[in-house]
């Protein structure tokens, strides 16, 4: 069984050899590093005491645009070889369609894997170069975990999109649609807002921030973190993964 | 012979998605922006020029780029399939016309998609209860936002002719117009091609932000144009291709 699994993820991962995908993720962190750079160079220095808050704050609104159409990148990149090749007719007679859904999935997960981590080190790397103070690790994991588990759920959606779809147009308008979608959605009402998935990346945000219009001053504050609801989004991201694996596998091919 | 290539590649649209993606993705900014317009009637007094703040605010910062980003990848991808390459390179026709034929068409699904904002915006306004007509100001600028986007155009037609996925040219696109908003609010925005949609659009500004300098901002639209163009073209005519 686990030379079956260990197989097929090395088959994932011999295909997309040579295709630089790994550079799709590594652009989006290189750039989220320049955007924070800028960011904090901004700042006055009485401001670095809340700067952790602030990273927590802004990069939660820079995901939302920045992700959808990341993750829509990844999926397109990784599946569009069997589109192209039209391999599927060739795999199904030797791999499970279920399976290869499922390996398919976690090997795009590898480069959201690479992207989550990366933000991470960058988010310790310059609270440290820049003395930005103590972090709070439980606002730390949280952010870092929400980020992962909205784009896996993001995932599953723009996964199948790529592979049912034979021009890479509707996955990428999609994934267009979504960071449009997402950022709007943080202007709406928050029950509306709630129905956007995009915008889910800064709705688990625990950072609130008030600005005084008259002094012009921004104060960031710790906001409590909605574990019920981040626990039915988890139930509605696996209920979702299901759903979206079950239409592929329906594909007649 | 442009004028053939042109048909040509017209014809390789039919029944494509193109259309749908021109039509329905600015449908999102147009409803959003009247929402948000209609949120915020208490800030915003300018009546049609508030509106064109919100209709604008994310549709020319963010998503224009990757959009006719998308629109390039796809007309492009068409030859990079079926050993296609093979094909339009040995035609008996000049690389520059191929090249100007598919800037032609990317031109003209841009035009559509500006009118088809300028028409969502007329709608939104008269919806949200905003008297009379637009103000022609509003026209002028969606006509200025499409002479910017040319060298948009023509520098994501050069990305996805030169990068064969279909698409990390839109992702570099997203990339562009993120940086494009930042230099922008630095004021360095006629050195960065993906700013000068935004320029022209006089993008989530009530107030025209350009009047009396228009001559910098149509040489930088030039100067772009002529080098991404240039580009692509000494690309097809010098590089081997891979089919």
């Amino acid at each position: 069984m686990i030379s079956i699994t260990a197989r097929q993820l090395r088959a994932e991962r011999q295909k997309i050899r040579h295709t630089k995908a790994l550079l799709v993720p590594l652009g989006f962190l290189g750039f989220e590093i320049l955007w924070t750079m800028w960011q904090l160079s901004s700042m006055k220095p009485s401001e670095f005491s809340q700067g952790y808050l602030m990273l927590f704050y802004n990069l939660p609104v820079m995901n939302t645009l920045l992700m959808p159409l990341m993750i829509s990148v990844i999926a397109s990149r990784v599946c569009d070889m069997e589109v192209k090749g039209d391999t599927l007719k060739i795999l199904y007679t030797m791999q499970k369609q279920e399976s290869f859904f499922d390996f398919k999935y976690l090997n795009c997960l590898r480069y959201i894997t690479v992207f989550v981590i990366g933000q991470g080190l960058m988010i310790l790397f310059f609270g440290t170069v820049n003395h930005l103070g103590t972090i709070r690790p439980s606002i730390f994991f949280i952010y870092l975990i929400t980020t992962f588990a909205v784009s896996t759920v993001v995932l599953s959606i723009q996964q199948t999109l790529s592979l049912m779809s034979h021009s890479q147009l509707l996955p990428l308008g999609i994934g267009i649609g979504g960071s449009f979608l997402g950022l709007f959605s943080l202007f709406f009402p928050k029950p509306v807002a709630r129905l956007v998935l995009w915008g889910y990346y800064a709705n688990f945000s625990v950072v609130g921030m008030n600005w005084d219009p008259d002094t012009r001053i921004i104060d960031y504050y710790v906001l409590s973190f909605p574990l019920s609801r981040f626990l039915l989004f988890l139930a509605a991201g696996v209920f979702i993964y299901f759903i979206c694996r079950m239409i592929v596998v329906k594909k007649e091919v | 012979m442009l004028t053939r290539c042109i048909l040509a590649e017209r014809k390789k649209l039919r029944h494509s998605l193109i259309l749908p993606a021109c039509i329905l993705i600015p449908i999102i900014p147009a409803i959003m922006g009247t929402f948000n317009y209609l949120q915020n009637l208490g800030i915003l007094k300018s009546e049609w020029y508030s509106l064109w703040t919100q209709h604008t605010l994310f549709y020319a910062s963010f998503f224009f780029a990757p959009l006719i980003g998308l629109y390039c990848s796809y007309l492009w991808r068409l030859e990079h399939r079926n050993n296609n390459w093979n094909s339009i390179m040995t035609a008996p026709v000049p690389v520059c016309c191929i090249y100007f034929a598919k800037l032609t068409v990317i031109l003209t699904i841009t035009l559509l998609t500006q009118l088809w904002t300028g028409i969502l915006y007329l709608v939104c306004g008269k919806i949200a209860g905003l008297p009379g007509l637009f103000p022609p100001d509003i026209f002028f600028w969606l006509l200025r936002g499409t002479v910017g986007a040319l060298p948009i155009c023509a520098l994501q037609l050069f990305l996805s002719m030169k990068i064969r996925s279909f698409s990390i040219p839109i992702a570099i696109g997203l990339v562009g117009s993120v940086l494009g908003t930042v230099l922008n609010s630095e004021g360095a925005d006629l050195f960065w091609p993906y700013c000068l949609m935004l320029l022209g659009m006089n993008a989530n500004k009530s107030e025209n932000t350009m009047s009396g300098e228009m001559l910098p901002f149509f040489i930088s639209v030039c100067l772009f144009t002529v080098i991404f163009s240039a580009a692509s073209v000494w690309e097809m005519k010098h590089r081997d291709i891979h089919a």
